[in-house]
């Protein structure tokens, strides 16, 4: 009996042990994948491009002489038909395993977006290392290899500059999109939205950028700045919204948290900022003798960040006033992108899916042609609720006291 | 015929004194009456201590014309001398005695009239005779009676009570308990004044016939449990106990567990607080260290500050308690799965960072942890046992060496040193250190597992654990009880401290019958609100 027992543990021991460290890897065995970016080349192929990150050469390793002072990430790049092909063949230049749980920036060159994204993602939807919060942008107006090759001085890695940069600004500013390779696949594969992917590009010299000299310099020969809206029609890029138009769709995905409104007074341009700090905004469909409507409400608060006119900020009246010209400006911005999107047939903001919500028995009817017959027809109803919390921490403006009685901006 | 006994013994002795340990017994004393002769009897005595230097027999007479020999026994040093001389020799040596009394009168009138000690009484047999004298009593004969009179004068050098040195609490009794079974015992009775503090005792140790008691509230305690610690004590057939870890060894439940079921303390009034919620407190002579039975595992991360401080704050600290076990159990492991296995799980900046350390280091994670904790434990081990002097340099050079060297040169990263260093810390804020030392030698188990199969090997360890754990028993008391059992009542002295008006019931397992603690009315009340509380009096009586 004792020995039956002693053999079948350890025939289990045995199990155990040898089984054991299936899927060990050490970390200095892994090439960690930091950013991944998409090219075509001429013959018609995929190229990935991998940002690796060099530990050894990242701040505070350098501090023990681990580092040599070198570039924290270093570019790898192998062509193929597809994604699988390309990523396997790395494995020819790169000494480590090449490790998809920490890439957190997926960038697209311009042309292959043109092309279509549709097959790009299911690759990185199904590997169990990739991460479908991964960051997706497009290089504009350059190749997704110039992007990665810049180097960049604050935040070493340039895939964390774009991240970050992203983040902040949309945080911020609002005029950029930090959308994730899942938001993506849900937008593909779902009717009545199409994405929108912020745009990456360049400012400088492209060559001189990718050069460590360049980042030892107070102003870098290169810099990356995040910048317009890519729309998508059908899983391709059919075109770019810029500046505050691209606001507007920000406005109404309900992304704004903190912008800029900047409002004329009285024929002076861009007399009077206002800094919002909180905004909320709804979307309704409505259908009426079968002609869908949406309406957008949006609330916002904020405070008055710069006078530059003579105004007296007591006057609850003036204060009203401003507040109209406020909503005006925002509302502007929203009908602006919202025509911008109707040129191009392509329904960014996911009206669409405010319809379906709404009115599932319809929609089945016009969803087939709902980018081509209704949305560009759409009647969108903006309405903006602006409320000023503050003034600031002074009420009449200098310019108001030294000018003060002489003009008479008082009736 | 006894006489002969004593030569011959005396002579196997002296032929066979190489080989007279061998049997690691000491030869029995037989069950002899005592002889009448007092010479005869001196010898036996001379012979049988094998005529040490430190047994004191002196010899005096007695009776109206001083006729009658008499001899006092003692052994030097376990005996209160002053005592000996003041309360002993001297009025036996200056009394006037009556004209006529016979040797067995005389006897007689000395135990009753003479000696002036608390305890006094005759003995008859030889084996009882040598038990007191060496136990510290003092021993008269008197020529031409057959029995011996044995007084009680212990005394002698003990170790002062002073602070404990182990579980050192900030609020709390100084006092702790010291090698004196006595003294000991007395702390408790100090703290538990009442006549149901019932105290038994025995002789534990076929060569060393080291005292041992047993204490616990009659009416309070559980019989069965009594009635089992009796049973184990009388169980022990050993030829030594010299610490009270020899009888946790040999009375526990389990023995090929790492997991302490008997808690030993060094404060008496934890001891007096285990005793009050129906455990029973085994003292042994010759050790400050008390062991307390039944032990469950939520004790051992019990302090007594957590009862003497506000609930709030005990409760806090229990919580940090078990987070502290815990991290001197896995910490190292969770390092090496998460840096071997699953990279994924740590956030970038981190992962690039620890990389970036792990870049020089020439060993696989396992091996760099491994070779960690090793130090760490060799430095431990030479800092305990070493001079206090000596212990700074210890960690003087375990400190730079170790630490910083070892990092700079690249053959560990700092991450490492960061896992060991607060897993060292955190194995020593363990209040009960037997618990620490299960979880230390738990930690390198969990290290391997890790290192096969990640945390899937961390988690399947502590399942395990926990299972082991589900299935100890502390004198029959479930190990994990209140909590595996569950008894909701007993709950509030678990992870959580309820506030002291709250605790109303004992450990329900370990006091079976008489559980209530408190009355129902003892949460403070602001004076405004006395109608309403006597109102709830009524109610309740």
């Amino acid at each position: 009996m004792k020995r039956i027992i002693a053999t079948v543990v350890s025939i289990l021991l045995c199990g155990i042990i040898l089984a054991g460290c299936w899927s060990r890897k050490e970390l200095t065995d892994l090439a960690f994948i930091i950013a991944v970016g998409l090219d075509k080349t001429k013959d018609g192929k995929y190229m990935m491009i991998y940002q690796v990150v060099n530990p050894g050469n990242v701040a505070g390793a350098t501090q023990r002489g681990g580092g040599s002072g070198g570039v924290p990430v270093s570019i790898y790049k192998a062509t193929g038909n597809n994604l699988v092909e390309a990523s396997r063949k790395t494995s020819q230049k790169v000494s480590r395993i090449p490790y998809y749980a920490h890439t957190n920036l997926v960038v697209i060159g311009e042309e292959v977006a043109r092309e279509g994204l549709d097959g790009l993602f299911d690759a990185m939807e199904r590997n169990s290392q990739f991460r479908a919060t991964s960051m997706v942008v497009i290089a504009r107006h350059h190749s997704a290899e110039d992007v990665l090759k810049i180097l960049t001085p604050i935040d070493k890695i340039s895939a964390n500059q774009i991240i970050k940069t992203l983040q902040f600004s949309e945080k911020m500013w609002g005029e950029t999109i930090n959308i994730h390779v899942g938001d993506i696949i849900r937008d593909l594969s779902s009717q009545g939205k199409a994405p929108v992917i912020s745009g990456v590009g360049i400012e400088g010299n492209v060559r001189k950028g990718k050069r460590q000299l360049s980042i030892q310099a107070s102003e870098p020969d290169a810099r990356l700045y995040v910048d317009g809206l890519a729309m998508f029609k059908d899983g391709k890029l059919v075109g770019w919204i810029n500046g505050e138009a691209s606001r507007g769709v920000l406005w109404v995905l309900d992304k704004i948290k903190q912008t800029n409104i900047t409002t004329g007074w009285k024929g002076k341009k861009e007399a009077i900022s206002y800094k919002v700090d909180r905004s909320q905004t709804s979307v309704a469909a409505h259908i009426k003798n079968g002609k869908p409507s949406v309406s957008v409400h949006i609330q916002t608060e904020g405070d008055i960040g710069e006078v530059l006119v003579p105004l007296d900020l007591n006057d609850p009246k003036q204060l009203l006033m401003l507040k109209t010209a406020i909503e005006q400006a925002i509302k502007r911005e929203v009908l602006d992108a919202v025509e911008r999107a109707k040129e191009k047939r392509t329904d960014i903001f996911g009206f669409g899916q405010t319809v379906y919500r709404s009115y599932p028995h319809e929609w089945r009817k016009i969803a087939k042609n709902w980018n081509e017959s209704y949305f560009p027809y759409l009647e969108v109803n903006v309405k903006v609720e602006s409320f000023i919390r503050r003034t600031g921490l002074r009420n009449k403006p200098y310019i108001f006291q030294q000018q003060g009685g002489k003009l008479e901006w008082k009736k | 015929m006894l006489f002969q006994w004593g030569l011959q013994k005396k002579k196997q002795e002296i032929q066979g004194k190489e080989g007279k340990d061998q049997s690691g017994q000491a030869q029995d004393i037989p069950e002899e009456p005592i002889h009448s002769q007092l010479e005869m009897n001196i010898d036996i005595v001379r012979h049988t201590t094998g005529d040490s230097p430190d047994i004191v027999i002196r010899r005096f007479d007695v009776g109206h014309e001083r006729t009658i020999r008499a001899a006092m026994i003692f052994v030097d040093g376990l005996v209160d001398e002053k005592n000996v001389c003041q309360f002993l020799l001297e009025p036996l040596m200056t009394a006037t005695f009556p004209i006529s009394l016979l040797p067995a009168d005389l006897f007689i009138w000395m135990e009753k009239k003479l000696a002036a000690v608390g305890g006094i009484r005759q003995i008859s047999q030889w084996s009882e005779l040598f038990t007191e004298l060496m136990s510290g009593r003092t021993i008269i004969l008197l020529d031409g009676i057959p029995l011996a009179l044995c007084a009680s004068t212990k005394g002698g050098q003990y170790r002062q009570i002073e602070e404990p040195q182990t579980q050192i609490a900030i609020r709390g009794s100084r006092d702790g308990f010291t090698e004196s079974l006595r003294i000991n015992t007395s702390l408790i009775r100090r703290r538990i004044q009442n006549p149901n503090l019932w105290m038994e005792t025995m002789k534990i140790g076929k060569v060393t016939q080291t005292d041992v008691a047993i204490m616990y509230i009659k009416g309070i305690a559980n019989e069965e449990i009594v009635q089992e610690v009796k049973q184990r004590l009388n169980r022990i057939n050993i030829d030594s106990i010299l610490e009270s870890g020899y009888i946790e060894q040999l009375i526990e439940d389990q023995t090929y567990t790492t997991f302490p079921t008997v808690y030993h303390t060094e404060r008496p009034d934890t001891v007096a607080a285990n005793l009050l919620e129906g455990r029973v407190a085994i003292f042994m002579e010759g050790t400050p260290f008390v062991l307390v039975v039944p032990a469950v595992f939520i004790q051992f991360f019990q302090a007594v500050e957590d009862y003497y401080s506000r609930f709030d704050i005990s409760t806090a600290l229990r919580f940090l308690r078990v987070l502290i076990f815990f991290i001197s159990l896995i910490a190292p492991a969770l390092y090496i799965a998460a840096t071997t296995f699953h990279q994924e799980m740590i956030p970038t900046p981190l992962v690039i960072a620890i990389a970036a350390q792990r870049e020089a280091v020439p060993f696989p994670a396992f091996v760099e942890a491994l070779v960690m904790e090793v130090t760490f434990e060799i430095l431990r081990e030479a800092g305990v046992r070493l001079p206090r002097a000596v212990g700074h340099a210890v960690s003087i050079v375990g400190a730079l060496v170790i630490g910083q060297s070892a990092v700079e040169a690249g053959f560990v990263s700092s991450a490492m040193v960061i896992v060991v260093s607060i897993t060292a810390v955190a194995s020593f804020a363990t209040p009960a250190v037997a618990i620490a030392i299960s979880a230390r030698l738990i930690r390198f188990l969990l290290m391997v597992l890790a290192a096969m199969f990640g945390f899937y090997g961390i988690i399947m360890g502590i399942l395990v654990m926990t299972i082991h754990l589900c299935s100890l028993r502390s004198f029959g008391v479930p190990y994990m009880s209140p909590l595996a059992p569950s008894i909701p009542a007993n709950m509030g002295d678990t992870l959580f401290r309820v506030p002291t008006w709250a605790f109303k019931d004992r450990p329900h397992l370990i006091s079976q019958k008489n559980i209530e603690r408190q009355g129902n009315n003892q949460k403070p009340q602001p004076p405004g609100s006395n109608s309403s509380n006597d109102s709830n009096r009524g109610e309740t009586s």
